[in-house]
């Protein structure tokens, strides 16, 4: 990861926060540098809105900093270079997207782009009716929007295609890449790893409130090389012992380090199979088996 | 006007004109109730209740816009997004003053209009310029009343409280019935009542007296309390946030 800079987008150093005595984040760090897309990954409860929250400068954390841009989170310079999604409960009803954008816009004292953002975001037959009848994934274009509303350099996106369509998701994610390669910068919570793989550069890992990994997608995946395997078998035959392969019902599969070796060995020992497939291991399997590794069986 | 500001201005009232839950009760209300109570009373009183429906107005206004949206403000959302959006949150509460005035002035307007539609008053300009400037002491009050309300209340619960504590504070204060037809002992409560106080101002205003000073120490008494729960109750929050 290259040096943080005083002034970098995203600088989070031992962040805590308590509620009431319940430890909802004990150690998070975090880092993003200009033009960089940054995944906030962890189980539920794992305290990524908590984290989140410190990060817009809703919540003050007990302990540990947090500046955006070199100031301090939720400061007024920090705010005018930053956008966010809302949750998307308790939008006002009674207005339409043309009004809220609108005013989000005027919030940032920018002019909106009402039409561009209502095309990236697929909502140009929506755009002067009332948000009251919107069903969950035109609230969520509609949230999706006004992050980016105020021309921020920075974006927090929390959940951002959960209830989109696949149409909808693809967008997205074009806005978000074209985003960041113009230099912007972005948090985005998912549970999309595919999603985080599209569009993020690196991945924040947290669990029970703590960083347990982090780093860029393409080291992690040099770090931990490893392929899967898939194949059949004729029934009535196992693989070896050494593949460590398991059966899930309709397929062999084995993960190694070293696929090309063990395709040889597979060769060499005559081992009947057929339709094989290797991949690399999805982010998914990849993260678990290094949290495997670290933390012993 | 500043961008934000006229951008807060249009979207409080947007929300809160069209939304009939809000401007129905607190708008529409006092005119009917006048209407249907103040403008049926004796002859000698027809002034005075105008006073009185025109200072019930305004109560309503604090409690129904300040009780309820800051109650509503605290669980929301939409709210919390607000505060990670530049620009002082100041102009929030600016657009929410500006909205209470403009609906106050809506709302005493058309209780005065009926009155005087309804042939039932005879006062002056100087009475009614008077009665504005009292209208306008109350809803300071008013306004500090329903914010500490919201302050208390759940979102849930504000709306249903604020009625529960709007509509005996205007018996008690003798605006929906004189005062001197409030059971003694319910007098002797109402003179501690901020609905008396308004109202006893508001009549003074009609016949040209001098203001108790009494009852503007009530008025201020009621807006130090209210002020005092604000602050303990919003220190409550945010030590739970």
């Amino acid at each position: 990861m290259p040096q943080a800079r005083f002034n970098d987008p995203v600088r989070a150093r031992g962040l805590a926060k308590l509620f009431g005595t319940v430890r909802a984040v004990s150690s998070i760090d975090l880092e993003l540098a200009p033009g960089e897309a940054l995944g906030l990954l962890g189980p539920n409860g794992a305290g990524k809105s908590t984290t989140l929250s410190m990060l817009t400068g809703l919540r003050a954390p007990d302990a540990g900093e947090v500046l955006i841009f070199g100031h301090r989170a939720g400061s007024p310079q920090a705010r005018a270079l930053t956008g966010a999604t809302p949750q998307l409960v308790g939008f006002p009803d009674q207005l339409s997207p043309r009004e809220i954008l609108g005013y989000a816009a005027a919030r940032y004292r920018v002019r909106a782009r009402t039409d561009k953002l209502a095309a990236c975001f697929g909502l140009e037959r929506l755009i002067d009716r009332r948000v009251a009848g919107f069903s969950g994934g035109e609230m969520r274009r509609l949230a999706l929007a006004l992050a980016f509303v105020g021309g921020p350099r920075l974006v927090f996106l929390d959940e951002p295609t959960t209830g989109l369509d696949g149409a909808a998701q693809e967008g997205f994610q074009e806005v978000a890449r074209d985003f960041v390669a113009k230099g912007g910068s972005l948090v985005l919570t998912s549970h999309h790893w595919d999603e985080i793989e599209a569009v993020c550069d690196s991945i924040t890992l947290v669990d029970r409130g703590e960083t347990v990994l982090e780093g860029r997608i393409g080291d992690i995946r040099k770090r931990a090389n490893v392929s899967r395997l898939t194949f059949s078998l004729p029934p009535a035959t196992v693989p070896p012992g050494w593949m460590h392969a398991v059966h899930d019902g309709a397929r062999w599969h084995s993960e190694s380090a070293d696929s090309d070796g063990m395709l040889r060995r597979m060769v060499h020992e005559a081992l009947p199979f057929q339709g094989l497939a290797v991949a690399p291991l999805d982010l998914k399997d990849l993260i678990d088996r290094i949290r495997r590794e670290e933390t012993g069986p | 006007m500043t961008g934000p500001l006229r951008a807060e201005c249009a979207l409080t009232f947007r929300t809160l004109g069209r939304l009939p839950g809000f401007w129905v009760p607190t708008v529409l209300f006092p005119a009917m109730l006048y209407a249907f109570f103040g403008a049926q009373g004796a002859e000698e009183w027809a002034a005075n209740a105008m006073a009185s429906f025109a200072v019930y107005a305004v109560l309503g206004v604090g409690f129904f816009q300040f009780g309820v949206s800051v109650a509503q403000d605290r669980e929301s959302p939409f709210a919390k997004w607000q505060q990670t959006l530049p620009c002082h949150a100041g102009n929030q509460w600016i657009a929410g003053v500006l909205a209470s005035l403009v609906f106050v002035t809506v709302a005493v307007a058309l209780v005065v209009a009926l009155a005087f539609a309804l042939d039932r008053v005879e006062v002056g300009a100087a009475a009614l310029l008077r009665l504005s400037l009292v209208c306008l002491i109350a809803s300071f009050t008013a306004t500090f009343m329903g914010i500490a309300l919201g302050s208390l209340a759940s979102a849930r619960a504000a709306v249903p409280l604020a009625n529960l504590i709007f509509l005996p504070l205007a018996y008690l204060g003798g605006l929906w019935v004189p005062p001197m037809a409030l059971p003694s002992a319910v007098n002797v409560v109402s003179q501690w009542t901020p609905t008396r106080a308004m109202g006893e101002l508001g009549w003074a205003a009609i016949a040209g007296t001098r203001w108790d000073p009494g009852y503007l120490a009530v008025l201020a008494g009621w807006t130090v309390i209210s002020v005092a729960v604000v602050v303990v109750a919003q220190a409550r929050h945010r030590r739970y946030e």
